[in-house]
């Protein structure tokens, strides 16, 4: 259902003709994230400039039982930043500036609109950086890091975003302004903000973040490990996990993605191979030394083919480079790609490969990939083209199949994209429907109406066991879902 | 139906077995929570006889409050209603554990000793090592949040749970989290758990991230002669690139009352890493000190395990401020028990702002309350920061609320999840922030 004139009035009252969006070419670039499967436009976007500004729009929302999604830079991979029900679309873009660097206090104040790798970039003077660095770093926001819980390769040491976050400023779906946590590192009461982070837009949106920073190393070594096989890079990853050592980053690339990559961005990653590890240690000079040396012994006992270490920081950027803008090369590999985000735990990495391996022969698929595989996390992308009948199902029943292969070997849905709209059907493979129904009354203690980023991150119709209870206020049929 | 008939304590016997269900006058004493008794104590051996237990409660509105090892259960407001502890100390099972993962799952009335033990022979541990350590139980440690010199590199229970199992008021078994490292699945259910106190769940069982025991590992006393040389030594110390894995600092009297040399400070540092590394960052360590005018000398790793003597009082408070002021409330909490003429011992977690204040002496409640807690509650929250009173007396929290002020709106949300999750209030009545 549209907007009516008078909602349409209101925000223009409240964000200015120059931060309203309402003609239809302008409405097309917010009606998919990067995850252009999912198309659904908002009836109108919204660019506020305060954190007061956005509780208006809540609050008028609300009254008129509009829905809302919030959108930081759009660079999800989830179908999470667009609007399948119409609706107002909150963009952050124009809050996008760093409040305060409070070096002393080791934190920064930023508006969520500001892009991750700003942040880094200003507090490396001072000798900080924020730990966060999903791939998409140069683009995303950090208020779309911190609604999605972002990983990154360096997670792998550093902790995901939610362990870098001390406070959130946030409008509930209730209205309300509050503020959740702060420089302070605890205080009394349930860990709102924990729940908040990873939250996808569901209860809230977050008008303003207090971002913990991490002292820069003393000294950074990378290592790039080649093998024939993607077994033998499995196996090292493995190893080198159990011989109790935790890298910065451990991220593996297969032969597919390594030859899009050279064609494409040129980093240096050794044509031919099967498979590359990339390794990084950080940390005190004498301990990345000491570290190095198990670490190579394992890549030779585990067969590498080729063992090099960046000798400069411009070397370094470069293999960092391939992996962070590998997804840039996927248009190399193939008209349209599904892609997966699921975890394995990290002793099942080998065995889950030789699944993947035998899962793209069986539906007759290319699978590449490019992921952390320090900690489990894959993200298989499976290959296929539209244009030719059948390959779309068998692309699909290979995702399927290898979705259900993860669980079963005890890992999880998603590991740092997200649930979105293109995961939460999956949900019940990993929950109960007691723990679904939580989940759906933990929402409706911040979003009392259901209006904020409606149809995401829970299945669309959650279970009604026990203990469930409907919304209180049931929407009219055919308002807008 | 009240806890002491006949027909309940079948109903109970039935459910745990009748041993299992404790009557006696000690018990019931042992396990009073603020000197509120509860009618009795139930030790389920399983988590289907939690969750039968808690349907039972459910349908005849009784006021439960878990119990895990007791270490900690003075924290909280004196609860409003209690007829049933729940002594989880029978659930001490490791699920499951395998080592190349790095994640153990174990349930909550395991002790961070006993699962320790378990870790030991892999070179793994579990990284939460609280005052009192070995001898809690998982399941209380996080559902007071509890931490200690470790969270210095490694965080708290926040950073550390994955997974948590746990029981609803209306005896649904729920999950939440993952058990793999990395997982975005839903929310983050385990965050709104840990530190919860047992208000919306009785947590039974733990999916825990786990780390490699360093190599070597060696540890470090800087003594310090005055404030103005710790803060200056603290702040080039975390602005600089090592990477001490525990830390706590200490004033004079917590220093004494932990068997150490009284200086007017003294930073206690340790460092884990691969041996050279050790040894490099200890001379750097050394280095830093002397320019600070702090010294530096070797102490046992034992001395660790003991820091909880420091702040092991009847009253005991725990503040929290920014980071940066941590000297300053150090000094301001010394200040205001002078004044009350009390001994005060601080043990604070530098980095983090975080001070647990230990008062001896026999002093009225209504004095520690008006001139010690309310003016250092009011001076710290003026600047954003908390301060609970982690241990007292009855007869101070009936004259002082444990928590202190929560903003308004924050407390509206956390009661509208109360109210969803457990709507007639039988999980630990009244113990929680707001009357929660």
């Amino acid at each position: 259902m549209p907007l009516s004139p008078q909602v349409l009035r209101e925000l223009e009252r409240i964000v200015g003709a120059a931060g309203l969006i309402v003609s239809r070419e302008g409405l097309l670039t917010y009606e998919c994230d990067m995850h252009t499967f999912y198309k659904g436009a908002p009836e109108a976007v919204v660019l506020p400039e305060s954190a007061a500004q956005v509780a208006e729009i809540v609050r008028l929302c609300r009254g008129e039982r509009v829905p809302i999604v919030p959108r930081g830079s759009g660079t999800g991979l989830i179908g999470g930043a667009m609007a399948p029900a119409g609706g107002v679309m909150v963009s952050m873009t124009r809050m996008n500036r760093i409040v305060e660097i409070d070096f002393a206090n080791r934190c920064a104040t930023v508006q969520p609109g500001l892009i991750n790798l700003w942040l880094s970039q200003a507090t490396r003077e001072g000798g900080y950086f924020f730990a966060p660095d999903p791939s998409s770093q140069m683009v995303s926001s950090i208020g779309g890091n911190a609604s999605t819980n972002a990983g990154g390769p360096h997670c792998l040491k550093y902790g995901i975003t939610v362990n870098h976050i001390l406070g959130l400023e946030v409008v509930t779906g209730a209205g309300e302004l509050v503020r959740l946590g702060g420089k302070t590192h605890e205080r009394p009461g349930y860990d709102l903000t924990g729940v908040m982070v990873g939250a996808e837009g569901t209860l809230g949106l977050v008008t303003g973040v207090i971002v913990r920073l991490t002292h820069l190393p003393e000294s950074v070594k990378t290592i790039l490990a080649s093998f024939s096989t993607i077994e033998d890079a499995s196996e090292t990853v493995s190893a080198i996990i159990r011989a109790g050592i935790i890298p910065a980053a451990l991220e593996m690339l297969d032969e597919v993605v390594i030859r899009a990559i050279e064609e494409g961005i040129h980093a240096g990653y050794p044509k031919g191979a099967g498979a590359v590890l990339l390794i990084e240690l950080d940390g005190p000079v004498a301990e990345i030394e000491a570290q190095a040396a198990p670490i190579e012994a394992i890549c030779r006992e585990h067969l590498a083919l080729e063992i090099r270490v960046a000798r400069s920081e411009a070397e370094r950027a470069l293999l960092w480079k391939g992996r962070k803008e590998a997804a840039g090369v996927f248009g190399r590999l193939t008209p349209n790609w599904l892609l997966q985000d699921a975890v394995v735990p990290r002793s099942k990495l080998p065995e889950i490969m030789r699944e993947l391996q035998a899962i793209g022969a069986r539906h007759r698929v290319v699978i590449a990939n490019v992921f952390h595989a320090g900690d489990g996390n894959l993200h298989p992308l499976i290959c296929y083209d539209d244009r030719v009948p059948g390959e779309l199902e068998r692309a699909k029943a290979a995702n399927d199949d290898l979705l259900h292969a993860c669980l079963r070997l005890g890992g999880s849905v998603t590991g740092e994209h997200g649930v979105g709209l293109d995961k939460c059907e999956s949900l019940p493979l990993q929950f109960a429907e007691a723990d679904l129904n939580f989940m759906a009354r933990l929402r409706r203690a911040f979003d009392p109406d259901s209006i904020m980023n409606p149809g995401k991150l829970l299945p669309s119709h959650p279970a009604c066991g026990e203990g469930f209870r409907p919304v209180a206020r049931p929407l009219p049929a055919g308002t807008w879902i | 139906m009240a806890v002491s008939t006949p027909a309940l304590h079948d109903a109970l016997a039935e459910l745990v077995g009748r041993p299992h269900v404790l009557r006696d006058p000690v018990t019931r004493s042992r396990s009073a929570v603020d000197g509120v008794m509860p009618g009795a104590v139930v030790r389920p051996g399983r988590v289907e006889e939690v969750s039968r237990v808690l349907v039972l409660c459910a349908s005849e509105r009784l006021a439960v409050v878990p119990r895990g090892a007791g270490t900690t259960q003075d924290l909280g407001n004196p609860p409003r209603r209690l007829d049933l502890v729940l002594d989880l100390g029978r659930l001490t099972a490791v699920r499951e554990y395998v080592p190349e993962d790095m994640v153990a799952t174990v349930e909550t009335g395991l002790t961070l000793g006993g699962l320790a033990a378990h870790l030991a022979p892999h070179r793994q541990m579990l990284a939460l090592d609280p005052p009192g350590g070995a001898a809690r139980s998982v399941g209380g440690v996080l559902a007071t949040h509890a931490s200690g010199p470790l969270r210095f590199r490694y965080g708290t229970g926040r950073d550390l749970l994955l997974g948590a199992r746990f029981v609803q008021a209306d005896g649904t078994i729920t999950w939440g989290g993952a058990k793999v490292v990395k997982s975005v699945t839903g929310y983050d259910v385990p965050k709104l758990l840990v530190g919860s106190l047992g208000t919306l769940g009785v947590l039974v069982e733990a999916t825990l991230r786990l780390h490699p025991v360093p190599p070597a590992t060696r540890s470090w006393q800087v003594a310090l002669p005055s404030a103005g040389a710790a803060r200056a030594f603290l702040a080039a110390l975390l602005d600089c690139p090592l990477q001490p894995d525990r830390a706590a600092l200490l004033d004079t009297t917590g220093l004494r009352r932990a068997g150490l040399a009284p200086n007017p400070f003294a930073l206690l540092l340790s460092i884990g890493s691969v041996a050279e590394a050790v040894e490099e960052q200890g001379r750097a360590l050394e280095a830093l000190a002397g320019t600070h005018g702090g010294r530096a000398t070797g102490i046992a790793d034992a001395v660790w395990s003991g820091l909880g003597a420091a702040v092991d009082s009847p009253i005991r408070l725990r503040l929290a401020g920014e980071p940066r002021r941590l000297l300053d409330w150090m000094g301001e909490a010394q200040a205001v028990a002078g004044r009350l003429g009390a001994e005060a011992g601080l043990l604070a977690q530098p980095g983090h702002g975080v001070i647990q204040m230990a008062a001896w002496g026999s002093h009225e409640p209504r004095r520690v309350g008006g001139e010690l807690v309310e003016p250092l509650r009011a001076a710290v929250e003026a600047e954003g920061g908390s301060l609970v009173v982690e241990r007292a007396p009855a007869d101070l929290k009936s004259v002082c609320d444990v928590w202190g002020t929560i903003n308004s709106e924050t407390l509206t949300i956390m009661k509208r999840i109360k109210t969803e999750f457990d709507p007639r209030s039988c999980l630990s009545p009244g113990r929680f922030v707001g009357g929660l």
